[in-house]
């Protein structure tokens, strides 16, 4: 850097990054929870995307993006919120403990029927996701809410596509044992 | 995608997002049928999609973000409003394009080469389909497959051969708009990246000349009346190779 960008820069970061920005804003917004600090992230990953504009290989280029997203918005989270980046290795412990003191949270005594699921309006939805940790949060948002599948979220988000799957199904079974045991307008 | 897994709890879930291979769905559709208790949870997580997709609707960024982007890059901004603008700015506008250009700087986006304008184009048209869900109208790796297909479709099919014993596998077919004019372009493989091959009939005879569009690479040649285009993101020595090869291929019949 240094040096002033060229037009072949510019024109390059038109066609790659400005055509996903949507989904860029998107995925800022469900990981940091919020639309002002979602622009403030977006603003710095696309600085990044600038500057690395030349190293972007040309193939995938909504995965590449979401990719310095993510990363822009981890530096944020941790300068900000250092609490809700609890790291995945602790969260499987935690997981394994309730495991065998027999309270999974994802295989609670409840099997709701499907139909309940089916009538959680957005505001129940938006609430679950947003309280899922982190890394299932971001797994099921890429998935579900932005399409990606799953080599892309692999990519976006570094792990192996078995992790993928796992965090998935993990993330689905969260919201599927809180959307079917609480009642609408129950707020517990 | 195949798996590794084999536990049919997480399976639903590549079942439902369409990550299994053929094999694995018949497997699972036929746990599904035996196993109420999986069938249950199948339901769930497709109740669970389903609800996911019809209340979030998709986000749209905000009002001007990007435009505060590119101002904050410091990227020069083509603003169609500025057209708008009062007259005395339009005309101090003018003044300092007039000084510009009378500096010597190079203004290329004042009359674009028509066959610039043709490349740029087929490299959008790339770029187009790389970002759809199939960067393919017709997928055959066997050319009898795909020549008919542009037959039905098209006055005049390109010529199609498979070049994978070269290493480009023929993956298939579509067809680009360059010009308001239908193209037939053949899709073929190297390694993970994809080369779109547009045909364009009747072209002008052009020398062969090869660029890089918007990071793309695209290498044109004339033969028999039509300009052929390849578009990949493949590094230029491995693009002159496929286009040899296909030169090379071609020449036989």
């Amino acid at each position: 850097m240094g040096s002033l960008s060229s037009e072949d820069d510019q024109a390059r970061f038109r066609s790659v990054v400005l055509p996903h920005l949507a989904q860029a804003y998107a995925l800022a917004r469900w990981l940091t929870g919020d639309r002002a600090d979602a622009e403030d992230v977006v603003q710095e990953a696309c600085l990044r995307a600038f500057r690395g504009i030349g190293g972007f290989s040309g193939v995938n280029a909504r995965a590449w993006l979401l990719t310095i997203v993510r990363h822009a918005a981890y530096t944020w989270l941790g300068k900000n919120r250092s609490g809700s980046l609890l790291m995945v290795d602790d969260l499987e412990t935690v997981e394994r403990q309730q495991a065998s003191a027999g309270a999974s949270p994802e295989q609670g005594p409840e099997t709701p029927e499907a139909a309940l699921i089916a009538k959680a309006d957005a505001a129940r939805l938006e609430a679950a996701i947003a309280d899922l940790p982190v890394p299932f949060r971001e797994t099921l948002v890429l998935r579900d809410v932005q399409g990606l599948d799953y080599r892309e979220i692999a990519e976006v988000t570094n792990v192996p596509i078995g992790t993928v799957m796992s965090r998935l199904a993990r993330a689905r079974r969260r919201l599927i044992a809180r959307l079917g045991t609480e009642e609408p307008g129950d707020a517990s | 995608m195949t798996v590794s897994t084999t536990d049919p709890r997480l399976l639903v879930h590549a079942y439902v997002d369409g990550e299994l291979d053929p094999a694995h769905v018949l497997e699972m559709e036929r746990q599904f049928a035996s196993d109420p208790a999986l069938a249950a949870e199948l339901a769930r997580v497709e109740a669970l999609r389903r609800a996911i997709q019809e209340q979030l609707p998709s986000e749209t960024a905000p009002a001007g973000l990007a435009r505060r982007i590119e101002s904050s890059l410091g990227l020069r901004r083509e603003d169609p409003r500025a057209l708008s603008h009062p007259s005395w700015r339009a005309l101090a506008a003018s003044v300092v394009l007039a000084v510009f250009l009378a500096s010597g700087a190079t203004w290329f986006a004042l009359r674009p080469d028509p066959a610039d304008t043709t490349a740029d184009m087929i490299v959008a048209s790339h770029m187009r389909a790389l970002m759809a869900p199939q960067p393919i109208d017709v997928a055959s790796s066997d050319r009898h497959t795909v020549k008919p297909w542009f037959n039905g479709r098209i006055t005049e099919a390109p010529r199609v051969v498979d070049l994978a014993d070269e290493g480009f596998p023929l993956i298939g077919g579509r067809i680009d708009v360059i010009g308001r004019a239908p193209v037939p372009t053949l899709v073929y493989r190297h390694r993970q990246h994809l080369i779109s091959l547009s045909a364009v009939p009747a072209g002008r005879p052009t020398a062969a000349a090869a660029r890089e569009i918007a990071g793309y690479n695209i290498l044109s040649w004339s033969e028999n009346g039509t300009v052929y285009s390849a578009v990949s993101d493949l590094a230029m020595p491995d693009l002159e190779t496929f286009a040899k090869a296909f030169r090379a291929a071609s020449a036989e019949r």
